[in-house]
C-alpha cells in the first residue's frame, strides 16, 4: 500500500468524512446505535491500516465513543511533507519521526503502544546457502540471525549467488542483496540504514556529520545496487508470499508483517519459509503524537487497554505485556522468539535525516546520463 | 480479426487525444463519470479483463470505466497532472517506468498489485525442438547466440510503446551484462554490441502487446516469424488460435514480470470506490478466474498457480532505479540496436488539404524530426539509420523523396525532411490508389534485406483519380506481400476502404478524424 497522499486527496476525504458524519449518523460505525461518535482523525504509516480497518478494532473504539479515521503516508512524509494541521494524530512508524514532530507541534507526550523488530523473511535453502557462507547462523536463543558484518563484507566484494560454495538451491546470477523499499519513501528501508549504519560506524549509532557521511559511503549500495526499489513495505512482502524466492530471495520485513500471516493461518506462509533476523536489529517503535484530548484519549487506549493490546498481536504487534504476543504465537503455533538480544536504537532524526539525504544525492548524481 | 483491432487502436489513439488537448472543450470524449464508476487509464495490456470488470457491477457496484494509452504515453499523462480530474486511477502492466519520473509518485496514492505476467519467450514447438530448447535449461546469453547465426526470429513490442517490449529489453540487457547489479549508462553501452546480435533476428514489431500476437497468429506463408517475446499470459492465451503450439522458454538467468498495480490517482476522491474494486480483485474466486480466463498468475499468495505455469524457478532480474537508465536503453535500442527502419508516407496534399488540414500534417511531420520534445516524442521521432520517403500526392503521384538519417549526428537530415514538409502545397485532385501502388513499386524496387519496412497512408477523402481499389487489390495480389501499410483516417476520408487497405496490407488503421495527426503520426511510429 502506497502511502502518498496528496494535499488534495486529502482534503477530499476531510470533506467526505464530515458529510459520512453528518448524513449517515455513523452507519457503518460498529456500536453506533444512535450514539454519535466523535471522530478522530489521524495520519499513519501504512502498515497500520489494516488494524484501523479491522472491525473489531472500530468496535473496541466506539464502545469508547470513538471514531478513528485514518489516512497513510510514509513515515518521513508524515515527519516533513504532509500538513498536520488537518489530523488529531500523527503515527509514524519510527520513534525518529515522532521525535520529530512532537518537537514541531509542541506536543506535550507521545504514546509508544506496540513496537516489531526488523526481520527478514527468507526460505530453507537461502538460510542453508547463508549458513555455509557464515552469514547466517543460530542466535543460542532459539531463532537464527543474518549477521550484518558479514554480509556487509560479502556485498563490499559484489558477491553473486552463483559464486557462494555449495550454492545449488539458487543458482542466480544475480547479487546477494537484502531486497527493501524505497530508502527515500519507506520507513522499513529507513530502519534496515539504521541497523547497516549501525555496523559500518563500528558498532556504535551515527551521531556527527562526518560519520553519517562516511557510513552513507558504504551502506549506500545496499540500496542503490538493487536497481529498482518499491516504495512501500507491503510491496515486496507481497513479492515474497506470491513469487517465492525467484523474485524475492530474502526481503527486509517488520516482523509483524510475517506474524500477522502466521497468525491468520491463512495458508500464505508456506513449509520452506523462515523469519530470520540480523544482528543487530532495531525495533520498529510506532509511536503516536497526539495534538489534541481526544488523540491523546486514542493513544492512551493503543497503549494501557488489554483489548486493544490483543488486537495489535493479533496484527503480529509486540505490545509492552510480553505474554500478549506470546500467546498469539502458542496459538498459531508460530515459532516466534519470545524476545530479542541484539537490538541497538536508531540514530536521531537529525542524523538518519541527513544518511537518507546523502543516499538520495547519489540517486541524484549517477543519474545523469554518461557524457 | 482486422477490424477488431483496427478499431481497438482507432479507439486508442482517440484517448490518448483526449488527454492531450485535456484544456480544450473537447469534453464529449471523456470518460463517462457517475457516482459508481471509476475512471482508469490503462494500459490496452488489459483489456482482455473487461468481462471481469463488468462482474464488478453486480459484486461491489463499481462500474469500472476503462480508457487506454500507451505505456509512455500513459506516464507522461500521470506525470504532467494531465490525468487529475479525468481518471480516478491507473492500471498499467508496472508502475515501475512512471515512478522514476520525476514528481510522478506524489500523483499516485494506494497502489494494490492484481495479478502477475513474467515477460518470456514462446517459439514454435518444432523450432523450440530444433534448438533443443524443449529439454534443456536455455539463458538469454543462449538466445542471443542462437539469434545471432540466424536460427530463428522472433517478433516484439516497441519498447517507448509496450510494457512487453520495454520489460523484455530490460531482461535481455540485465541478462547479457556481465555486472550483476542494476544497469546504468556504461553498462548500457558495453552490452550494445550483443545486443545488436539479439535484435538481429526480430523481424516483427508493433505498438502493441495484442496487435503483436494478432500479427503472429494471422501471418500467412510469406511471412514467418517463429516465436514471440511477450507476456506469459498472452502466450498461453494464443494457443486455440495458431497453427502450431508455442513452447514457453523460462530463461534460467532471469524475466522482468508485470505485477499490474491497481492505482489510485491522488487527485481523485473516490478512494472507497477504488478500494471496494481493489478489495474485489483479490478475492480467491475472482484470483481464480483472472487465471483462468486471462492466464495470469495470482498475486494473491492462497490461490497458488496452476499447472499451466509450469514450476521453472523465475529469477526475476534487476531494474533500473533512474530514469536517465531507462530512457538512455530505450534510445540505445531504437537508433543502434534493432534493425533500421525503412518507412514511406504516402501523403495527401490534394486541395482539400488546404489550410488548416496541411498545416497539421506539416506539424505531424515536423514533430517526428524532433519537434516533439516529450520523452514520448523524442522516442518517436525518425531514428538513426531510418530511411524516411515522403510521396506526396494530389492528381498523381509526385516524385518520391528519401532520406536516410545518419548514425550519428542526426539533426542536419532531421532539418532536411522538415523543411521539406513545411514546403509542401495543397493543390488538385486525390488519386490515392495509383499513389499506394506508386509507394509499393518504390520500396520493392529498392529490396533493402532486413530492414523493417511499412507505408503510411493518410488521406483527407475519397479516391478522385487513377486507379480504384479492386486495381490496388489484384496489383498488391502481384507484390510480395510483405509491406504493411498504416492507414490515417482523417477529414473526409473513406473509413471502409482505408479499413480494407489496412487489412489487405496486415497493417492497422488510426483514427485522426476527432484529434490530431501528429498524435495518429506518434502511435504509428511503435509499428514502424
Amino acid at each position: 500500500m502506497k502511502r502518498w497522499i496528496g494535499v488534495g486527496l486529502a482534503l477530499l476525504l476531510g470533506a467526505a468524512v464530515v458529510v459520512a458524519i453528518v448524513i449517515g449518523g455513523g452507519d457503518d460505525g460498529p456500536g453506533g446505535g444512535g450514539t454519535a461518535l466523535k471522530t478522530v482523525r489521524g495520519v499513519i504509516g501504512s502498515e497500520k491500516k489494516p488494524f484501523f480497518d479491522d472491525p473489531q478494532v472500530k468496535a473496541a473504539f466506539a464502545k469508547h465513543g470513538l471514531q478513528v479515521e485514518v489516512d497513510t503516508a510514509g513515515s518521513r512524509q508524515i515527519a516533513t511533507s504532509v500538513d498536520l494541521g488537518k489530523y488529531d494524530f500523527a503515527f509514524p512508524s519510527s520513534v525518529p519521526a515522532a521525535e520529530k514532530i512532537k518537537q514541531d507541534r509542541h506536543a506535550s507526550q507521545t504514546f509508544s503502544p506496540f513496537y516489531s523488530p526488523m526481520a527478514i523473511a527468507t526460505f530453507q535453502p537461502i538460510v542453508d546457502v547463508l549458513t555455509k557462507a557464515g552469514v547466517v547462523r543460530d542466535s543460542g536463543s532459539g531463532y537464527q540471525i543474518l549477521d550484518v558484518r558479514k554480509y556487509l563484507d560479502l556485498v563490499a566484494k559484489g558477491t553473486r549467488w552463483d559464486t557462494l560454495p555449495g550454492n545449488t538451491a539458487y543458482q542466480a546470477r544475480k547479487r546477494v542483496l537484502l531486497t527493501t523499499t524505497d530508502v527515500r519513501t519507506s520507513n522499513s528501508a529507513a530502519m534496515y540504514l539504521a541497523i547497516t549504519s549501525y555496523v559500518a560506524n563500528g558498532d556504535d549509532v551515527v551521531n556527527s556529520s562526518s560519520q553519517t557521511a562516511k557510513a552513507a559511503q558504504t551502506v549506500s549500495p545496499l540500496f542503490l545496487d538493487q536497481g529498482y526499489s518499491e516504495s512501500s513495505s507491503e510491496a515486496p512482502f507481497e513479492d515474497y508470499l506470491a513469487m517465492g524466492v525467484g523474485k524475492t530471495p530474502m526481503v527486509v520485513v517488520y516482523e509483524a508483517q510475517y506474524a500477522s500471516r502466521l497468525f491468520a493461518g491463512d495458508g500464505s506462509i508456506r513449509p520452506d519459509m523462515r523469519l530470520i533476523y540480523p544482528s543487530p536489529t532495531v525495533l520498529s517503535k510506532h509511536t503516536l503524537v497526539p495534538f489534541n484530548d481526544a488523540a491523546t484519549q486514542v493513544g492512551a487506549l493503543l497503549q494501557d487497554d488489554p483489548e486493544f493490546a490483543r488486537l495489535e498481536a493479533k496484527y503480529g504487534f509486540r505490545t509492552s505485556d510480553p505474554k500478549v504476543f506470546t500467546a498469539q504465537a502458542d496459538a498459531a503455533k508460530a515459532k516466534l522468539p519470545a524476545s530479542l538480544v541484539d537490538v541497538v536504537e536508531p540514530p536521531t532524526y537529525d542524523h538518519l535525516e541527513r544518511l537518507i539525504a546523502t543516499i538520495e544525492q547519489r540517486y541524484l548524481a549517477e543519474g545523469k546520463p554518461a557524457s | 480479426m482486422t477490424m477488431f483491432f483496427t478499431r481497438r487502436l482507432a479507439a486508442a489513439a482517440l484517448a490518448v487525444l483526449v488527454a492531450a488537448t485535456a484544456c480544450s472543450a473537447d469534453d464529449d470524449a471523456a470518460p463517462q463519470d457517475g457516482p459508481d464508476v471509476l475512471r482508469v487509464l490503462a494500459g490496452s495490456e488489459v483489456k482482455d479483463l473487461e468481462p471481469l470488470l463488468k462482474e464488478a457491477a453486480d459484486a461491489v457496484g463499481v462500474r469500472v470505466s476503462l480508457t487506454y494509452a500507451g505505456t509512455l504515453d500513459g506516464a507522461e499523462q500521470v506525470a504532467s497532472g494531465g490525468a487529475d480530474g479525468r481518471y480516478d486511477a491507473t492500471w498499467f502492466s508496472s508502475n515501475r517506468y512512471l515512478s522514476l519520473i520525476d514528481g510522478a509518485p506524489a500523483k499516485l496514492s494506494t497502489q494494490t498489485k492484481i495479478m502477475i505476467s513474467p515477460v518470456v519467450l514462446g517459439l514454435k514447438r518444432s523450432k523450440a525442438h530444433e534448438l533443443g530448447w524443449d529439454t534443456k535449461q536455455v539463458s538469454w546469453a543462449d538466445i542471443a547466440t542462437a539469434a545471432g547465426q540466424k536460427r530463428f526470429t522472433f517478433g516484439m513490442t516497441n519498447p517507448a510503446s509496450s510494457n512487453s517490449g520495454f520489460s523484455a529489453l530490460v531482461g535481455v540487457t540485465a541478462a547479457l551484462s556481465n555486472a550483476a547489479d542494476a544497469l546504468d549508462a556504461k553498462q548500457i553501452a558495453a552490452v550494445t554490441p550483443k545486443l545488436k546480435e539479439f535484435f538481429s533476428a526480430q523481424t516483427l514489431t508493433a505498438g502493441s502487446s495484442g496487435w503483436l500476437a494478432d500479427a503472429y497468429a494471422g501471418q500467412g506463408g510469406q511471412t514467418s516469424v517463429d516465436g514471440l517475446i511477450n507476456y506469459e499470459s498472452v502466450l498461453l492465451g494464443m494457443e486455440k488460435r495458431v497453427k502450431e503450439p508455442l513452447t514457453i522458454i523460462y530463461p534460467s538467468d532471469g524475466v522482468v514480470t508485470a505485477d499490474y498495480p491497481l492505482t489510485l490517482l491522488a487527485s481523485s476522491a473516490k478512494k472507497d470506490l477504488y478500494g471496494k474494486l481493489a478489495t474485489w480483485l483479490r478475492t480467491p474466486d475472482v484470483q481464480r478466474k483472472i487465471m483462468t480466463t486471462t492466464f495470469r498468475r495470482p498475486i494473491l499468495p492462497e490461490v497458488r498457480p496452476d499447472q499451466r505455469f509450469g514450476t521453472a524457478q523465475l529469477v526475476e532480474l534487476p531494474f533500473p532505479n533512474r530514469r536517465s537508465t531507462a530512457d538512455g536503453l530505450i534510445s540505445a535500442y531504437l537508433n543502434r540496436v534493432r534493425r533500421p527502419s525503412r518507412t514511406l508516407f504516402v501523403l495527401d496534399t490534394s486541395g482539400s488539404m488546404k489550410g488548416e488540414r496541411l498545416d497539421s500534417l506539416k506539424q505531424a511531420l515536423s514533430a517526428l524530426t524532433g519537434a516533439d520534445t516529450t520523452a514520448s516524442g523524442q522516442f518517436s521521432r525518425f531514428r538513426d539509420r531510418e530511411t524516411v520517403t515522403l510521396l506526396p500526392f494530389n492528381s498523381g503521384p509526385e516524385t518520391p523523396q528519401s532520406f536516410t538519417v545518419p548514425e550519428s549526428n542526426p539533426d542536419p537530415v532531421l532539418k532536411q525532411i522538415r523543411s521539406y514538409g513545411d514546403a509542401l502545397e495543397a493543390r488538385g485532385g486525390t488519386a490515392i490508389y495509383d499513389s499506394l501502388r506508386a509507394a509499393y513499386q518504390t520500396l520493392e524496387s529498392r529490396p533493402s534485406g532486413n530492414d523493417f519496412t511499412s507505408i503510411v497512408l493518410m488521406t483527407d477523402g475519397d479516391n478522385t483519380d487513377g486507379s480504384s481499389y479492386d486495381d490496388f487489390a489484384s496489383y498488391y495480389a502481384t507484390t510480395s506481400r510483405t509491406i504493411r501499410t498504416f492507414v490515417v483516417l482523417f477529414g473526409d476520408s473513406d473509413v471502409g476502404e482505408m479499413q480494407q487497405v489496412a487489412k489487405l496490407t496486415g497493417g492497422a488503421s488510426f483514427d485522426a478524424r476527432k484529434g490530431s495527426l501528429a498524435s495518429a503520426f506518434k502511435e504509428i511510429r511503435g509499428y514502424q
